[in-house]
């Protein structure tokens, strides 16, 4: 079920690899190929060094979407960060998706240092299907309430008391 | 009090009874348009609910009032959205009222940083009055207990806001099963400590109690679903029958000396007894976290963006092994046996020395939450047996002050 | 529904090996299961003299290699340990051992032969599974005779009966629900949470020696029980268990709000099940999913 949000722009975090998916996202731009201005791209040394939690985090500060991107298989510069990779976020994926996330906020993909353009159809989607879903309010409603000054037991309203404290 | 220990702290929070305690009689009918009366004029009403999210079986079992005729309900104390929610079968709560008094998570502050400057922005500490009722005795008791601890050295704003704000009527309570010993450490199935009123069940309805000026204003706004008719030797005699057999039920399960208990603790300290009884312990926590009178919380910072932020307390337990860990590495309490033993002697012996309180009113939660078989009508029992051997009581009272912690 | 269950006939067997590992001081202290007030709970056995204090019953529910984790240092202070298992807790020992948190030597096992276990262990008697008593989880149980035993006792039981609804079943209907709904049930579950970290505590495969929601310094859980933070913990809980939960319900058991984790944990098993053809079972060599690969492993959800 989507609706179209016309006038929202996703905000997409990428944890990208450096050898190969953060080169790739620099050919795409020394290229330059035209591709959504929407993705913050968090560089990491490996997938294998991304720790599920990364994409959580995200999620809690205010991501619509995430893209995690390495080395093909046989290619990581670790020699097997990926393939570690690859079952984790297979684990991941699939809990995420047990929990009611949809999967389209989460974007994984294998994008080499040569393959600009494929970097530009990745962010390319993953901004499409997202602006698709629209904005993760889901996930933001989780947080505790901004202003009430506790879960239990209505507050009398009281004036916003703001110190001004330099450090 | 059984226990021979000094109560004369002040109850905080609620102001002291003076005269003869009022009494009125309701039926459950009445009862219900009471409710209705205060939902419909915005306040809150707290109180036992049937809940249907999924419980484990032993969950729901742990909190069944044994009596015949009781139903096993998941229970818990809510805010009620009308007043058919009101549960009345006298099942224990699962999760004691403390929630609702120390939320398992707020908000002590916020702040924002703006440039080289930040901002601070204090919560309320002000709150709407509301109402909890058909409270158990044993959960109005402990809040009682805890206002003690949270008037001390420091005045808990919040916790004193909230209790300030809000009016208790407890519900006597028939005594769940075994685990329940509230006589054991200075409270009563029936007892108003810590609440403004009781409400006793008798044919065709209830007898209300109110015991401070608190429960008599809350007497006075609803005067038109009272009544005064309480005979003596019918509703007023079976309201009395029905506190006693209650009392005499828990007392059958355990009685023990307080004080002694509570002195033989403290010079006790490294007794095989107390690692005898910790040694099944898993650190699960989850007595703590069920406990009425358990207050521990920790205070954290929550980053939520750059330069914003809210610092909250939250729930914390000393069953867990980082709860002492200091900045320098080191843990004094770094096994289980000995989180264990200061669980007991913070209860049984600090706190009573410190406050006059036992930091426990016998609810029995800790038992039936315990999977792994900690029992603590069985723990109490042995340590009064302990206590009372010949040659084994104090010579004299522990001092005021704690035993120092030897690691 | 309130029939009293066979008498297991292999506890004077248990009673006797006790004695025996003691008297020779072959181990120093026996963990298993004795009659508590209500219901059955753990017990550890130091004299040979209370070897009779040793039960085993439908009320067995207990996983006793909890009481091996590394981090409990007051249990290994007592010497070498003799621990009753049943197929269950043996795969849980296979796992201390997959993963080095344990040495072979360090304890001796009795297997017990197991029919499956009541659902709350704090009943006065034990009695006969039934579809309603019966803990979800024995459904379908393939270790009922633990292999990895130094004794085994018992006769062989008979499988458990099909519960009212199996854990399977469960999930498949959670599987079947729009994923809003499926994120409205979890959210509310998850929301239950107090952070007790009961779960963690009792689980024998929890060995960490800091948890990586104490880790302050990033704070990459927030430890605070409101539904954000919960949602965290309770998903890195979960990932951090996939191919090592060996399902012996003992978080779920334990979580005093009721939180149904035994859902999550069946969903771990299936997922690594499916995609990997790995099974956790008693047998230490049998490499974990998480830690390893192949290099055709699935990835049909990678672009």
């Amino acid at each position: 079920m989507s609706e179209t949000h016309d006038d929202f722009e996703p905000r997409i975090t990428a944890f990208v690899c450096n050898w190969c998916t953060y080169t790739g996202a620099d050919l795409a731009g020394t290229s330059r190929l035209h591709m959504a201005s929407n993705v913050r791209i968090i560089r990491l040394p490996c997938t294998g060094r991304i720790d599920p939690l990364f994409i959580v985090k995200a999620f809690e500060r205010g991501a619509d979407g995430v893209i995690v991107s390495g080395c093909h298989p046989a290619d990581c510069h670790y020699t097997s960060g990926n393939y570690h990779a690859r079952r984790r976020f297979a684990v991941f994926h699939d809990i995420m998706q047990f929990i009611g996330v949809d999967p389209r906020r989460m974007t994984f993909s294998w994008v080499s240092a040569s393959e600009g353009a494929k970097w530009k159809d990745v962010v390319d989607e993953a901004v499409r299907s997202v602006r698709e879903l629209g904005p993760f309010e889901a996930y933001r409603a989780l947080a505790p309430d901004a202003g009430a000054a506790s879960p239990t037991g209505e507050a009398k309203p009281a004036p916003a008391a703001t110190t001004e404290v330099t450090p | 009090m059984t226990d021979g220990t000094d109560t004369t702290s002040a109850a905080r929070g609620t102001a002291a009874s003076s005269g003869p305690p009022e009494r009125y009689f309701l039926s459950e009918a009445d009862l219900r348009s009471l409710v209705g009366d205060l939902l419909g004029a915005g306040t809150e009403v707290i109180a036992p609910l049937a809940t249907d999210v999924c419980q484990s079986p032993s969950a729901v079992a742990a909190s069944a009032c044994t009596l015949p005729g009781a139903a096993a309900v998941d229970i818990d104390y809510r805010p009620l959205a009308g007043a058919d929610e009101l549960d009345l079968s006298r099942g224990l709560p699962q999760l004691s009222l403390k929630e609702h008094f120390l939320p398992e998570h707020e908000a002590l502050c916020r702040w924002k940083q703006k440039g080289t400057t930040v901002e601070v922005e204090d919560v309320p500490v002000e709150f709407a009055p509301r109402v909890v009722l058909a409270a158990k005795p044993c959960d109005s008791a402990a809040l009682a207990v805890v206002d003690q601890v949270m008037n001390w050295d420091y005045q808990d704003e919040l916790w004193n806001g909230r209790r300030a704000a809000t009016t208790i009527i407890n519900l006597a309570c028939p005594v769940i099963d075994e685990s329940c010993f509230c006589t054991a450490v200075g409270t009563a199935p029936d007892d108003t400590k810590g609440a403004d009123g009781l409400l006793t069940p008798v044919d065709g309805g209830y007898v209300l109690e109110v015991t401070t000026d608190k429960g008599r204003a809350f007497a006075a706004a609803h005067a038109a679903r009272l009544s005064d008719d309480v005979p003596a030797d019918t509703r007023g005699r079976q309201a009395a029958d029905e506190r006693a057999a209650a009392r005499a039920r828990v007392a059958a399960n355990l009685e023990i000396d307080a004080a002694s208990v509570r002195d033989w603790i403290g010079t006790h300290f490294e007794d095989p007894l107390l690692a005898s009884i910790a040694i099944r312990c898993n650190g699960c926590g989850a007595c703590t976290s069920v406990c009425p009178t358990c207050h521990c919380f920790d205070i954290i910072d929550e980053e939520e963006g750059v330069g914003r932020g809210t610092r909250r307390r939250c729930w914390d337990t000393c069953q867990a092994p980082t709860f002492t860990l200091h900045a320098s590495g080191h843990n004094p309490r770094d096994d289980q046996n000995v989180r264990y033993r200061q669980r007991i002697n913070h209860k049984y012996s600090i706190y009573p020395l410190k406050f006059g309180e036992v930091l426990c009113t016998g609810c029995g939660r800790c038992t039936r939450v315990c999977h792994a078989g900690q029992d603590i009508v069985e723990i109490l029992q042995a340590i009064d047996i302990a206590a009372r051997r010949p040659g084994e009581a104090a010579a004299e009272p522990a001092p005021d002050a704690p035993e120092p912690v030897t690691s | 529904m309130t029939e009293a269950a066979p008498v297991y006939t292999g506890v004077d067997d248990l009673r006797r090996i006790a004695r025996e590992l003691l008297e020779a001081g072959d181990v120093r202290v026996i963990i298993g299961y004795e009659n508590a007030r209500v219901g059955a709970r753990p017990v550890f056995v130091t004299d040979p003299a209370d070897a009779d204090k040793l039960i085993f019953d439908t009320r067995c529910v207990h996983n006793l290699v909890t009481y091996l984790n590394p981090r409990r240092d007051h249990v290994a202070e007592l010497g070498k340990i003799g621990l009753v298992v049943k197929g269950c807790d043996a795969k849980a020992v296979a796992g201390l051992l997959r993963e080095s948190q344990l040495k072979r030597d360090d304890v001796v096992l009795i297997g017990v032969r197991c029919g499956g276990v009541l659902e709350a262990s704090e009943l006065p008697a034990a009695l006969a599974l039934t579809p309603e008593n019966v803990a979800p989880r024995c459904y379908g149980c393939d270790n009922r005779e633990p292999t990895l035993t130094d004794h085994l006792v018992g006769e062989p039981q008979p499988e458990p009966p099909r519960p009212v609804m199996t854990i399977d079943e469960r999930v498949a209907a959670l599987d079947g629900l729009p994923a809003e709904e499926r994120w409205a049930f979890w959210t509310e579950q998850f929301s239950k949470c107090v952070r007790c970290y009961a779960c963690r505590q009792v689980c024998p495969l929890c060995v960490c020696e800091q948890c990586i929601v104490e880790k302050t310094q990033p704070q990459w859980i927030e430890p605070s029980a409101h539904p954000r933070g919960n949602v965290s913990w309770n998903v890195t809980r979960a990932l951090h268990l996939a191919g090592r939960c060996v399902d012996c319900g003992e978080c779920e058991r334990f979580c005093p709000v009721g939180i149904p984790l035994s859902l999550v944990n069946r969903k771990l098993q299936q997922i690594v099940a499916e995609r990997y053809d790995y099974k956790v079972s008693d047998d230490p060599e049998n490499v974990a999913p998480i830690g390893d690969y192949r290099l055709d492993d699935q990835q049909e959800f990678i672009k």
